[in-house]
């Protein structure tokens, strides 16, 4: 189901073009906060295109990095994005046209599922479904399940940072930016829980090993 | 403002395209900072407050638009720098007072911020400002990326001052709200405009002596007066001299750049050499050199190509166009919106019988509607050099997006708001009317969202204040059920107040409900004039609506605190039967805010075994925080308010208020 094995394939490139979806509340936009400042410490020119608004009602989140252009426009076009980071399965599947072929498409399989559905009122897509989807714009699908956050003194860790570090670990990401600066970006972009945020962070460097 | 420094470059920050704008007008010196939030413009202003200067400067969160604008003009009148900030909406509002200003122009530097939202990530008309720019004949500065809003802000100070008029300094979303590298410059203290009486020349921006003057006093009423035509028709003069003083400026700065691509070959077979022109403008540039890498691979030589870099698209450079038409045989117009470069070309066209293409939004290439971007570059330069550029280079499926759940945002778990919604449907139901026969007009701000499921309560959304006006339309119309207007407190200071005032004076009878959470909440929860006292500026005053409402003699005026459902659906039911004009002050503060001080307004909790899961709690509601859970349903302790309006409609006791 998931490529657990990382892309030796990949060619170091100039630019990087990332796309981020979820729903407000997930830390979506503080992943790509996290990825511009690694970029921006490293020296590697960043234009990080939040959308806002919706972060804390619920609603789909949407933001486009791209990396390693001196001239960066906003928005990166369909079939662009190197990597795709998706924190929803619904929402996954609104990034899809943004994947370029080849791509990497790193989906946690969290649900979110709106009130409608919940209520048995409409339809949500399957896991399968979405796999397919991604499958079809040939994006190379990086799977974590939802199960397989760990927990931190018991409880689950910070699903986006686990995120961020399974894609910094095992996508393109890693090679435009150095893991170890992002790590150390996590670590000290807050004052409380760094060892909780370190811990979530490494277990994604890990993810997808042994499975 | 959170700082993400390079450690190589340390004077290098990482900042949005609104803090560039705000660090920009620091940098040239500014006085007063004045405007009113609106998405995508609210991070320039509100990234000052977050400063707390203390150096002399005034920032604040004005009324509405239109004052903001006043008090920026009136700073600038003064001889001070001023900086104004909007969204397109917001430039309507503050537009009566904006020509008016024009026509007189200004003293010292004042620039107007406006950010334009295309492909609407916010909910509004997809209005182009430049537009407004025309017409009152003001020039527009257009940045295409975060590092260059923070310069040019800067130079349209310096416009400002040189030419003698307002600037506008033009963003749209994808940079206002983008995050980029900028290079910091130390801030200038505020200046003002030295007075011209001495005929000495005006100052360059990073000249500042850091010496603070005294505001200046002119009277000047042929400037600042509209007495009589002979003087209005004078400042029509005075105003379109200046535009044309602004334009030499503008190429005395070399904002707009040329490069004509080398001399072709001599034309064979009767063509006119010279190839290719491009002329992009604003965020278009941004995405030109990307475009090129891909045009490229399809046989594109970017030696070949011409380029006019429109910086200042107000007062149209004609010149430089006129100097890409004669050497050129294809014109490509790169612009978001509407066709107002592309038009101006076709007139420069005609003016030189040009005979070649112009490609652009005129002849059918492109939208006038949403965000451009890189494919907008690579297809333009195909249509114009028949480039075999593949139709769906750029076009990714659209099967995936439709398979997506829907997702309507509905209002925060513990928002105020859904009791004051779900207490109308309740009032509405026990009068006996069914929904589609009770108008409940809409306005801007999160109460907008009582349109969405599971409330369905609010029927429009117009413009800052519509509700009231709208609703007396209805009411004269002839609608003979009850008419509703609903507002929000920031909506209805900004410009709700005209609307009820006049309903009182004609005595319509409708029910006004003002939902108010103390915080100009949709835009990120700014302070406006209801916000209570501690949270005001320092030495701001608090304004209370419950003290406005009486003060304009309605008879019939009623608070009620949302969270209690029964008792403010039978308050609006009540007013409903009423005659004559009725407010209702539905108060609780913002949710958000008041959990970011850590208060909650109670605590619930389920109890399992009275629960059938029949929803209703979820179905009435539609609080986020609450879920199906195996044998009951699941109330999130984090998200949870503790409002208590899940507990009040179970019928079965199976959610309680603890207390």
């Amino acid at each position: 189901m998931s490529h657990a094995t990382r892309n030796t394939q990949h060619v170091l490139r100039l630019t990087y073009d990332i796309y981020l979806v979820g729903v407000g509340g997930q830390g979506v936009l503080t992943i790509g906060e996290l990825v511009a400042e690694a970029a921006h410490r490293r020296g590697v020119p960043v234009n990080f295109y939040p959308t806002k608004g919706m972060a804390q009602r619920g609603g789909f989140v949407k933001a486009r990095i791209r990396l390693g252009r001196e001239m960066a426009g906003p928005n990166i076009p369909e079939k662009g994005a190197d990597l795709v980071i998706a924190m929803e399965v619904s929402e996954a599947l609104k990034a899809v046209r943004f994947i370029k072929p080849g791509g990497d498409f790193v989906l946690f399989g969290h649900v979110w599922a709106p009130t409608a559905v919940m209520l048995g009122k409409a339809d949500y897509p399957t896991l399968d479904r979405v796999q397919e989807q991604v499958q079809e714009a040939e994006g190379r699908m990086y799977y974590l399940a939802p199960e397989s956050l760990p927990l931190y003194e018991g409880a689950p860790v910070p699903a986006n940072i686990f995120v961020l570090g399974a894609a910094t670990g095992h996508t393109g990401l890693g090679d435009i930016l150095v893991p170890s600066e992002v790590a150390h970006v996590v670590q000290t972009r807050w004052k409380r829980g760094v060892e909780r945020n370190r811990s979530a962070f490494q277990a994604g460097l890990n993810a997808f090993t042994g499975s | 403002m959170s700082k993400s420094v390079n450690p190589a470059n340390p004077c290098s920050e990482l900042l949005t395209g609104n803090e560039a704008v705000a660090l920009g007008a620091l940098r040239a010196g500014v006085k007063v900072v004045t405007g009113y939030p609106g998405t995508p413009s609210t991070g320039a202003l509100a990234s000052l407050l977050r400063m707390d200067l203390d150096d002399g400067r005034h920032v604040e969160w004005s009324i509405n638009e239109k004052v903001a604008f006043e008090i920026a003009a009136g700073a600038a009148w003064a001889g001070q720098r001023a900086l104004c900030t909007m969204k397109m909406s917001g430039l309507n509002v503050a537009y009566d007072s904006l020509i008016s200003i024009a026509y007189s122009g200004c003293i010292g530097g004042l620039v107007i911020y406006v950010a334009d939202d295309p492909g609407v990530s916010a909910g509004m008309a997809e209005q182009d400002s430049r537009g407004f720019a025309r017409m009152s004949d003001l020039p527009m500065l257009e940045p295409a990326s975060v590092a260059e809003a923070y310069r040019l802000v800067q130079v349209a100070f310096e416009l400002s001052e040189r030419a003698g008029t307002p600037v506008f300094v033009r963003l749209v979303t994808g940079i206002a709200q983008s995050k980029a590298a900028v290079e910091l410059v130390q801030p200038n203290p505020p200046a003002p405009f030295p007075m011209r009486e001495g005929g000495g020349s005006p100052p360059r921006f990073g000249e500042g002596s850091g010496e603070r003057s005294e505001a200046k006093l002119v009277r000047d009423i042929t400037k600042f007066t509209k007495a009589g035509s002979a003087i209005c028709m004078a400042q029509h003069r005075d105003l379109i001299a200046r535009l044309e003083k602004a334009g030499q400026v503008i190429r005395e700065m070399g904002l707009n750049r040329l490069r004509l691509s080398p001399p072709q070959p001599p034309p064979t077979g009767g063509e006119r050499g010279g190839g290719l022109g491009i002329i992009a403008s604003g965020v278009m540039a941004s995405y030109l050199e990307e475009g090129f890498e891909i045009a490229a691979q399809f046989g594109f030589e970017r030696d070949a190509v011409s380029m006019l870099r429109m910086v200042a698209t107000n007062p149209f450079p004609a010149a430089e166009v006129q100097a890409l038409l004669r050497h050129c045989n294809a014109i490509l117009v790169l612009e978001e919106l509407e066709p107002y470069i592309e038009r101006c070309v076709y007139i420069e066209a005609h003016r030189l019988g040009f005979e070649g293409r112009i490609v652009g939004k005129l002849d059918g290439l492109f939208s006038r509607i949403g965000e451009c971007g890189v494919s907008h570059v690579v297809r333009g330069i195909g249509a114009a050099l028949n480039l075999p550029i593949p139709d769906d280079l750029f076009r990714g499926s659209d099967t995936a997006e439709q398979l997506a759940a829907q997702r309507p945002i509905t209002v925060c778990a513990g928002c105020p708001h859904r009791g004051t919604f779900m207490a109308i449907n309740q009032a509405i139901r026990r009068l006996k009317y069914k929904k589609d026969e009770v108008m409940v007009t809409g306005d801007i701000g999160c109460t907008i969202l009582g349109m969405n499921p599971p409330f369905h309560t609010v029927w429009s959304e117009v413009a800052m204040g519509a509700s009231l006006g709208m609703a007396q339309g209805y009411v004269h119309g002839g609608v003979e059920t009850p008419v509703i207007a609903t507002i929000g407190d920031s909506t209805f200071f900004h410009a709700g107040i005209p609307g009820l005032v006049n309903a009182i004076q004609h005595q319509v009878p409708l029910t006004l409900i003002i939902m108010d959470n103390g915080w100009t909440s949709m835009t990120g929860m700014q302070v406006n004039p209801g916000t209570d006292e501690p949270f005001q500026q320092p030495g701001d005053r608090r304004v209370d609506i419950a003290k406005i409402i009486p003060a304009l003699g309605v008879e019939h005026f009623f608070i009620i605190d949302p969270f209690d459902l029964d008792e403010s659906a039978a308050t609006i039911q009540k007013a409903l039967t009423l005659p004559g004009v009725k407010v209702v002050l539905s108060r609780q503060e913002c949710a958000i805010q008041a959990q970011r001080r850590g208060l909650k307004a109670g605590k619930v909790k389920v109890v399992p075994e009275n629960c059938n899961l029949c929803n209703l709690c979820i179905i009435r509601t539609g609080c986020p925080a609450i879920s199906i859970g195996e044998d009951a349903v699941v109330i999130d302790p984090n998200l949870c308010y503790g409002c208590g309006l899940c507990a009040q409609v179970c019928n079965r006791e199976a959610i309680e208020s603890v207390t």
